[in-house]
């Protein structure tokens, strides 16, 4: 048997230490369609983005056709025979499908017609129905994917890497994809494609390997699988093992309806969904990547920018409620604490007392026309001791503190608005362990205090930790609801996996 | 920690010292009364529009416009009180005049989100423009004796510092106070630092942008009422000239990061003392105008590149088209 045409040996990537996948043996055989499978954050993208040398290994062992490799950019991986098409196509819009296809490769006297005739009897070689000479611009998300793949097949890749190739394909243009796919593979290319479509990867894929908190989990042909396998070795955590503890024994009562949604939509990300938020009890929401759980949040929040709203109704406490900026939001009572804090969260080159002053004084408005350096440093001193924020000094600025404690301060920030109801998405991201046990029970905290909260999180277990209600959203709508009893990881990811 | 802290603050201050030290004892006539006071009465102008640019650069924005907004609304009020009209009428025109200026570069950034720079390079060509054609009969415009209840603005001083100089530390105490006191001060830096994250966490952003252009606007207004008063008349060309720059140079120099949420009028203070203390001593050296040129580009390119790498951006808040 010759060697595997891409092979990875206990391949480990670390950011900041923390192993995003960790001892992972991966082999792809020459023409074979393998699938990748895996929650999010599961490592699937690490993988693939390790193999296309968008970044590196941290230790382990990369092989292509036997011999030992290491791509230090995506290049060099081209140079190996390895292509990625990235998920946000990386073509030049203004330019013409001929164009992008040589885009890199141009003779010093570039002739166009030269590259447009080349580049239609390389197009029809592949059977691709693209015209070279139309701008990229104007091509449907099919076509630019098609354009992605011929780039791929004419520098020469023997393996092309999909990451969520048909999340923005239409029905048709699906299947005309797996047609594509199906004749790379004749033609002896081999296809890595990741995917949350899991009838796909059952339908197309020749093996499926499962990935889970980093590690591998298996790997096996695809007739050995059927749905319930995958979901199960997808969610089978052994849950005593995870960071998150026991799940719930009993669940909060609901209390007063907070929040209403009724038939929201927006753009291609928000399709009709409603909801209730009640309080003194959390609500988990679950989705995969593209659920539109972050913009229906944000559009309630009115964090969402630029206005795609297509109609619905939001209720806040029975009132219609329309918010195009946060800050009448927040004076309402609501508090969106972001999924990203470095882009959405704290003030770099503020102190912690200052960051948290900044959300009371966005709260009380006009009531506080001057500043007051007492007030800060006491609100201040408050919540780092009720959050147990831990720095060096008083004066130390935000952007020098671990995650954690980082995260702890864009809580604070929110929470010292006193508001009726928290929004955390992805609370626990990025967040060393000890923090993310204190986040947790600050959560709670806040739900039996009688305050209205909904985590997001892509992390099962979170959500089977906190929740007293779990809802489960799917290309842009709430489509199911458990109480935590009756919640388990396999429900879930059943509902949440299209 | 023992060790001072090398903060661009400090060196440019340290700059400031040696290079004062080595034009006393080099140049003739530098230290002398005479000269000290003509240094601080040629910088009192540029350290007050200082203020108005640090206000805007501080919320990560530039203002571009601001030496149209010192021409064009003095200008006015001293065409108008030429002409005839009554003193009241031509402030209250200019005031007016002043705060549209504001109000509109306000909203075009804010609300229009065009980037601050290209709004302000616009608009300040518009509002010069507007002045040449609709409002001036002269390049120059005389002050008229009707408007010397004005001319404590510029003219005498106060226990023989000039009264330039004493608008200028006028100036500086007012916006130190708003900038360091107040909660909309405040909310400038928390913009400046992170507008996303001052958005989400329910600060009024766009209002608070459209007050710096406005308070940018008063600023350079009452910049130019002073040097009206202070050489009798409004030389309105002056938008064609370099001035500008020695005001980005001023702000940039003194340590207020282009990134934003970082310094403030400290820096300005310290920023025009040393562009003040080397345009004075180019020009006893009888440094031509484009020797000067050529140094204060050089200087601002060193400041521009030693921000950068002192203050570096954050390249995920960082947006395409703004400074």
């Amino acid at each position: 048997m010759t060697a595997p045409i891409l092979e990875l040996r206990q391949a480990t990537k670390k950011y900041a230490g923390v192993p995003a996948i960790e001892n992972i043996d991966f082999a792809l055989e020459r023409a074979e369609i393998h699938a990748l499978v895996g929650e999010n954050g599961a490592g699937k993208s690490t993988l693939t983005k390790v193999m296309a040398g968008v970044v590196a290994l941290s230790s382990g062992k990369m092989l292509v056709e036997g011999r030992e490799v290491e791509p230090r950019t995506p290049l060099e991986a081209r140079h190996l025979g390895i292509a990625m098409v990235f998920q946000e196509n990386s073509l030049v819009p203004t330019m013409t499908v001929a164009q992008n296809l040589f885009l890199g490769q141009e003779k010093f006297y570039n002739r166009l017609r030269g590259i447009y005739i080349a580049a239609q009897q390389f197009l029809q070689s592949l059977n691709f129905d693209v015209a070279p000479t139309t701008t990229v611009s104007l091509l449907g998300a099919a076509k630019k994917q098609m354009v992605e793949i011929a780039r791929a097949v004419l520098h020469n890749a023997k393996v092309i890497i999909f990451d969520e190739p048909t999340a923005s394909l239409t029905p048709e243009e699906k299947k005309y994809f797996f047609d594509l796919v199906l004749e790379l593979k004749r033609r002896g290319v081999s296809i890595i494609f990741i995917s949350h479509a899991l009838e796909e990867a059952l339908q197309i894929s020749d093996r499926i390997t499962v990935l889970r908190d980093g590690k591998h989990v298996v790997t096996d042909a695809t007739r050995s699988f059927d749905r319930a396998r995958i979901v199960q070795a997808m969610v089978g955590r052994d849950l005593s093992q995870t960071l998150y503890g026991r799940r719930k024994q009993s669940t909060r009562p609901p209390g007063q309806r907070v929040l209403s949604v009724q038939n929201l939509r927006m753009a291609a990300l928000v399709k009709n969904t409603s909801l209730s938020i009640f309080a003194g009890q959390i609500t988990g929401v679950f989705g995969l990547v593209g659920a539109g759980r972050t913009e229906t949040f944000k559009v309630v929040a009115g964090v969402m920018k630029r206005d795609f709203f297509h109609g619905g109704e939001v209720l806040l406490h029975g009132q219609r409620v329309r918010y195009l900026v946060p800050a009448p939001a927040v004076r309402d009572g609501i508090a969106y604490v972001t999924e990203d804090r470095k882009v959405e969260g704290f003030f770099e080159t503020m102190s912690i007392a200052r960051n948290i002053y900044m959300g009371l004084l966005a709260k009380l408005g006009r009531k506080r026309p001057l500043l007051s350096q007492r007030e800060a440093e006491a609100v201040g001193e408050t919540w780092v001791k009720r959050l147990n924020v831990r720095a060096i000094g008083k004066e130390v600025k935000v952007v020098e503190l671990s995650g954690g404690n980082q995260q702890k301060v864009v809580i604070a920030k929110s929470l010292v608005q006193e508001p009726e109801l928290v929004i955390f998405d992805e609370p626990t991201r990025g967040v060393d362990v000890g923090a993310i046990a204190e986040i947790h029970q600050l959560i709670n905290r806040l739900a039996d205090e009688g305050k209205a909260v909904v985590v997001i999180s892509s992390y099962l277990p979170e959500i089977m930790a906190l929740s007293d209600r779990v809802l489960v959203a799917r290309q842009g709508k709430v489509v199911e609801e458990f109480s935590a009893l009756e919640a388990t990881e396999e429900k879930i990811m059943y509902a949440a996996i299209h | 920690m023992k060790r001072p802290r090398l903060t661009q603050q400090n060196i440019v201050f340290a700059i400031f010292v040696a290079l004062f030290a080595v034009f006393s004892i080099f140049l003739r006539g530098f230290l002398s009364a005479d000269n000290m006071l003509t240094l601080l009465q040629n910088v009192a102008v540029l350290g007050i529009l200082g203020l108005g640019m640090a206000v805007v650069v501080i919320g990560r924005g530039i203002d571009i416009s601001l030496i149209a907004s010192l021409a064009v609304p003095p200008g006015l009020v001293l065409e108008m009180v030429q002409s005839g009209h009554s003193l009241p009428a031509a402030l209250g025109a200019a005031l007016a005049l002043t705060l549209a200026f504001g109000l509109i570069n306000g909203w075009l950034v804010a609300y229009a989100e065009v980037p601050s720079l290209f709004t302000t390079l616009a608009s300040g060509l518009f509002l010069a423009g507007l002045g040449q054609v609709a409002f001036f009969q002269l390049d120059v415009v005389q002050w008229s004796p009707a408007l010397d209840r004005l001319a404590w603005l510029g003219q005498g001083g106060l226990a023989g510092i000039p009264t330039p100089v004493l608008m200028f530390a006028l100036a500086s105490a007012a916006v130190a106070l708003f900038l360091r006191t107040t909660r909309l001060g405040g909310f400038i830096y928390a913009i400046g630092d992170n507008p996303y994250g001052a958005r989400v966490t329910g600060i009024p952003t766009r209002p608070v942008i459209v007050l710096q252009y406005v308070l940018a606007a008063l600023i350079g207004a009452f910049a130019g009422m002073v040097m009206a008063a202070s050489v009798n008349s409004m030389p309105t060309r002056i938008f064609n000239s370099t001035l500008i720059y020695d005001v980005i140079l001023v702000v940039v120099l003194g340590g207020i990061g282009l990134s934003g949420g970082r310094g403030g009028v400290v820096n300005v203070v310290i920023g025009t003392l040393l562009i003040g203390t080397m345009l004075n001593g180019m020009t006893i050296l009888d440094v031509s105008y484009s020797g000067q040129n050529l140094v204060k580009g050089l200087v601002l390119l060193v400041a521009i590149l030693t921000d950068s790498f002192v203050n570096p951006r954050n390249e995920e808040t960082a947006q395409q088209g703004d400074i």
